[in-house]
């Protein structure tokens, strides 16, 4: 499975989170929208860091996770701490495709108007 | 021998005194009575000086006689001592042979006990290198695990599987310190210093209990970063281990001129003022390995670690409660990140996004090295530029009428415009492109056939025109002040000013009417705005949840 690199992190994955591998909350999942709410102070987690500078410009947890070079889990337990903390705030993007938000035949409508402009 | 004399000087000293005293009276008593005979037999004339003389032949015999009885003791007492020297000297010698057996033999296994020590130490080196290389092994295998493997309850296993290894990995470290083998792994790049203090507790069983205030982004040097790590790593097993289950063990890692200070924390047990002495030598790094307790190696592995690594450990009543310990890690293990990379880029990218042009190309990826701000700057300088180079290219396209009445401008590249030209006779095509001269193209000779030919090319002047319009641009002309050169491509003549090419006015001028390709550029340059400002504002509208 590969030889020991000599440029990998010495820290290990378990100790990023204090050991939880599962996110305490379903808030995130892969494509959520997390958008920071504060900036990020001196003595925080570097990931967290990462995180919130990442997040200034909303971004989606994969993103976060291709970025921090972080297994998603990981990258949702971190999320989750923010969010607990309130330094950032997740927004779902299905929400804006849920049933109720546009009607798909509103849309339509407009569009067939716009044309006819 | 020379211990024997005294010996037998002190034996004859102490020789008893009786056969001298025999030997006394008996001369004494003979003398006395042969010499009083003698002298009463003499004649009476020379009776007196007779006597004094018998007398003192008398004395010197008696002195004679005492002399020579103790001689004879003397003797006597010698030749004894003489015979058991003799018997000592026979049996040291059996010792010395002995003796030198013995040594032999000791010196024997005195050389056997070092070379199987060496052995073993050796051998011990040996497994725990090849222990240190399987740990590493697992840990990158199990690395990439965690990287496969996103269901958590795997997840979960292997951040299990993970942490024993990693506590095996420093168990297989401490053997090979002690028996004299290179210490782990080597890292090719400075850690810093929040990584150290992960990596050393990832390696200790109770480092949830553990927090760590590492404000500090300081590096350490690579050759040093496992060797301090394993300190660390001890350090706070002792800590974990020797407090209250449920008490929290706090790190701080502290700039300081000397170095960097670690400070480990407890709310444990208080040691002693002899315990602390006694840690405080077993950290020295002076202890060998005959003052190790067979259960507390750590002490003894941080010691060695400190020699070699320079670091200074030392222990002291916490505030706490518990013990407190401090290792500082000299100047020189430490470096800085450089500016480029540190906290100044992370400064300047903010500053970048906040420019309304930066924000376009600077992309915010903080992961990916942000745009330094000079590089920012020369961004914001192209960026007026660019549109400001695109507008006479693009906005003749709209206002068609000086470029098509010129008739060669697209002639060379429109099959439709050769195929006119053709139908019109072949001056019609060959002489707008070898002499384009701009007072000549009013004439009736190319113009005839032109509407014709404008209708044939409309759907194909939109796909021709960037191609030879972007070069002019380039040059900073009106398309009015070129010309066609063999290639085709457009060309300024020599000394032609844009009034001398079109004393009627420039082409692209900007009152003309608004075109569908000018509302397309504004368009785009306001989208750009927007994009560089969003960054700023923290809900956009765009992504605002119904």
């Amino acid at each position: 499975m590969g030889r020991p690199g000599r440029d990998d992190a010495p820290d290990r994955l378990f100790t990023l989170t204090g050991g939880r591998s599962r996110a305490d909350s379903d808030a995130f999942d892969l494509v959520t929208l997390v958008v920071t709410e504060t900036e990020p102070t001196s003595g925080m987690q570097s990931e967290h860091r990462a995180i919130l500078t990442t997040c200034r410009r909303p971004t989606a947890v994969v993103e976060l996770a291709a970025d921090l070079k972080l297994p998603i889990s990981i990258v949702r337990v971190l999320l989750t701490d923010l969010l607990d903390q309130g330094r950032i705030s997740a927004r779902h993007p299905r929400s804006a495709a849920s049933p109720g938000a546009v009607d798909p035949r509103l849309l339509e409508q407009v569009l067939v108007g716009l044309r006819n402009l | 021998m020379t211990a024997t004399t005294p010996l037998t000087r002190s034996g004859t000293e102490r020789l008893p005194l009786r056969p001298a005293v025999r030997a006394l009276l008996v001369s004494v008593l003979v003398t006395g009575v042969l010499g009083t005979a003698f002298v009463l037999s003499a004649p009476p004339s020379v009776r007196t000086p007779l006597a004094w003389c018998t007398a003192a032949g008398a004395l010197l015999l008696c002195v004679a006689a005492v002399t020579v009885a103790r001689y004879v003791q003397v003797a006597e007492a010698l030749r004894e001592r003489l015979g058991s020297l003799g018997e000592e000297v026979a049996r040291g010698d059996q010792e010395r042979v002995r003796l030198t057996g013995e040594n032999t033999r000791l010196t024997e296994e005195r050389r056997r006990a070092l070379a199987e020590r060496d052995a073993a130490l050796a051998s011990f080196a040996n497994a725990a290198g090849r222990m240190q290389a399987l740990s590493t092994g697992m840990l990158a295998d199990l690395r990439a695990m965690q990287e496969r493997h996103s269901d958590e309850d795997v997840l979960a296993d292997l951040f299990h599987l993970d942490h024993r290894t990693a506590q095996a990995g420093r168990l297989a470290d401490s053997v090979a310190v002690l028996s004299g083998a290179r210490s782990g792994r080597r890292w090719a790049r400075p850690i810093v210093m929040e990584s150290i203090l992960r990596g050393a507790l990832g390696r200790i069983s109770g480092y949830q209990r553990v927090r760590t205030h590492a404000a500090s982004d300081v590096h350490v040097a690579g050759h040093a970063a496992e060797g301090v790590m394993h300190v660390l790593a001890e350090l706070l097993d002792n800590a974990t281990t020797f407090s209250p289950p449920n008490a929290e063990v706090h790190v701080y890692a502290e700039e300081v001129p000397a170095g960097l200070i670690v400070s480990v924390e407890d709310a444990g047990l208080v040691m002693s003022e002899v315990q602390l002495r006694r840690a405080e030598s077993a950290v020295s790094g002076t202890t060998d390995l005959a003052s190790l307790s067979g259960t507390r190696m750590g002490l003894a592995v941080v010691g060695r670690l400190a020699r070699k690594h320079g670091l200074k450990v030392s222990f002291r009543p916490s505030a706490r409660g518990g013990t407190g310990v401090l290792v500082l890690l000299p100047q020189d293990l430490l470096s800085r990140p450089t500016q480029a990379a540190g906290p100044t880029a992370t400064v300047a990218s903010p500053e970048a996004r906040e420019h309304p042009f930066a924000g376009l190309p600077a992309a915010p990826a903080p992961a990916a090295p942000p745009v330094p701000a000079p590089a920012a700057e020369a961004e914001t300088a192209v960026l007026p530029a660019a549109p400001a180079a695109k507008e006479p290219a693009t906005a003749p396209a709209g206002d068609p009428d000086p470029y098509d009445s010129g008739t060669f401008r697209t002639v060379p590249y429109d099959p439709a415009a050769y195929r006119g030209g053709r139908e019109d006779g072949p001056g019609a095509h060959t002489r707008p492109a070898a002499d384009a001269e701009p007072g000549e193209t009013p004439d009736g000779h190319a113009r005839t056939p032109l509407p014709s030919r404008r209708e044939a090319r409309t759907g194909r002047t939109a796909e021709a025109r960037p191609r030879t319009e972007s070069p002019s641009s380039a040059t900073g002309t009106t398309p009015g002040a070129t010309g066609s050169g063999p290639a085709g491509l457009p060309k300024r003549r020599r000394g032609q000013t844009l009034a001398a090419a079109h004393p009627e006015g420039a082409p692209a001028s900007p009152g003309a009417a608004p075109d569908p390709v000018d509302a397309r550029l504004r368009a785009a340059r306001f989208s750009s705005f927007r994009n560089a400002v969003r960054p700023t504002d923290p809900t956009p509208e765009g992504n605002e949840s119904p």
